[in-house]
């Protein structure tokens, strides 16, 4: 009997852990991959934990002078809620920032950064 | 009339464990997540269900006692930054002659913490908050060391990510540091008790303490989130090797007692999921007050706030936040 109470808990925590509920949306993976070398991208796009919102969930690419590098706003992915992404204009060689803030659909808002760069 | 030190039942596994079954929280700031710590508690206010705790030790004591404890929490934020959590403990002394000698089982002093978060910055990753824990007097059982007045210990929490570290140590930016320090101080300064037989009174002093500890902690996720993707598999990604630390000094009230400080020094691992983590720690004591053997310590924390974050997971008063502002 108790094998089979701690099975189930455990069949519960694995069930909620793949996505019943809507929470803090953390940053999973991006492409350009976060801190990695890769030529100049068209598009940036964020893989986030939970789904996000489109209004007020924004990615601002900046190069290393600061200068706003995206080329339109940043949209939530009609058929991955979890998918965030925003097209930049062509990058020169260099380091870039990329700054985030997201609203998961239960109005928890997460913000973070990281860098990618661009070779030649 | 005799002085002594009124300690619990098996007094050094007592001190030790004593801040075990308050370890819980975990908060975000910035890029940075921190996890529950299991053995101290980190500034984290959260809606959160630690259960269970697991911890075995053996105590220091001649002969030494093997006890097993059996915790939780529940955390209950009444708003943003102000959260009261309730925490229970069971506890079995194992006998030191064998499974055949009676040991002794019961409840510790049911404990209730107030904590307050006052700071967070996320851009430096910096958190700090403030909480009273009172430790009820009368609401366990003797038996196991519960001890028979209250104690209140106001303590200071903080955390800090290192993300904000130049690009040259850029390896080092996953680190975090977290840590408490409070100080205990029981409701009586002693126990007086007449023996109608010797004429004597015995008088117990209840001795005031220094509680500290540190987390360490290098996190996979933030490895991954904000410094690099070295696109190691998804289970590696979740880990955050840990170690923990500690310890109780004794400050005042103690005069003719051997006390000293006791504490443990814990490496272990937290592994992260969306809306639970688990956590496994050794427990090396730091001396023989603090215990004989290696210990183990275990955890399984929920994130209420996540799991249900429109109902029993989110504040009393108040959203769980203002809407995002865009850039």
């Amino acid at each position: 009997m108790r094998y089979i109470t701690i099975s189930a808990l455990l069949l519960l925590l694995l069930r909620l852990d793949i996505g019943v509920a809507d929470a803090h949306a953390l940053l999973d993976h991006a492409d350009p991959r976060v801190g990695n070398t890769v030529k100049s991208p068209n598009v940036v796009s964020l893989w986030f934990t939970q789904n996000v919102e489109s209004t007020f969930s924004t990615i601002v690419v900046l190069d290393s002078n600061g200068a706003r590098m995206n080329a339109g706003n940043a949209v939530v992915d009609k058929s991955d809620r979890k998918l965030l992404r925003v097209p930049v204009k062509v990058l020169p060689a260099g380091t870039y920032t990329v700054k985030w803030r997201v609203l998961s659909a239960d109005t928890h808002t997460t913000e973070g950064n990281f860098t990618f760069q661009v070779a030649q | 009339m005799s002085i002594h030190f009124a300690g619990p039942a098996v007094p050094a596994l007592g001190l030790v464990l004593a801040s075990f079954a308050g370890a819980a929280a975990h908060e975000i700031a910035g890029n940075r997540f921190f996890p529950a710590t299991l053995a101290i508690d980190d500034p984290g206010v959260n809606d959160e269900l630690a259960v269970p705790t697991l911890s075995m030790t053996k105590s220091g004591d001649e002969p030494p006692v093997k006890e097993l404890d059996f915790s939780g929490e529940y955390s209950k934020r009444i708003t943003e930054a102000f959260a009261i959590s309730v925490g229970p403990t069971w506890t079995h002394l194992f006998a030191p002659g064998g499974p055949t000698a009676a040991g002794a089982s019961g409840f510790q002093n049911l404990e209730t913490t107030f904590k307050y978060r006052f700071y967070k910055d996320p851009v430096h990753e910096l958190i700090m908050s403030v909480g009273l824990s009172v430790e009820w007097g009368r609401s366990g059982a003797s038996g196991v060391g519960a001890d028979t007045f209250t104690t209140y210990t106001p303590t200071f929490f903080f955390g800090k990510g290192f993300g904000d570290l130049p690009d040259t140590i850029w390896w080092a930016r996953p680190i975090a540091l977290t840590g408490t320090v409070g100080y205990s101080v029981p409701g009586s300064a002693q126990t007086a008790t007449f023996d109608p037989d010797t004429g004597n009174t015995d008088i117990e002093l209840h001795p005031q303490f220094l509680n500290w500890g540190l987390s360490l902690q290098y996190s996979l996720p933030y490895l991954k989130s904000a410094v690099y993707d070295f696109g190691l598999p998804d289970f590696v990604n979740r880990l955050v090797p840990i170690v923990e630390a500690s310890f109780q000094t004794p400050a005042a009230n103690f005069a003719g007692t051997q006390l000293r400080t006791t504490g443990t020094v814990n490496p272990g691992v937290i592994w992260v999921g969306n809306y639970f983590q688990v956590g496994l720690e050794a427990l090396f004591p730091i001396n023989r007050d603090s215990g004989r053997n290696v210990g183990v310590l275990a955890q399984l924390h929920i994130y209420l706030d996540d799991l249900f974050p429109t109902t029993i997971g989110k504040p009393i008063f108040g959203g769980p936040v203002a809407p995002a502002r865009p850039f």
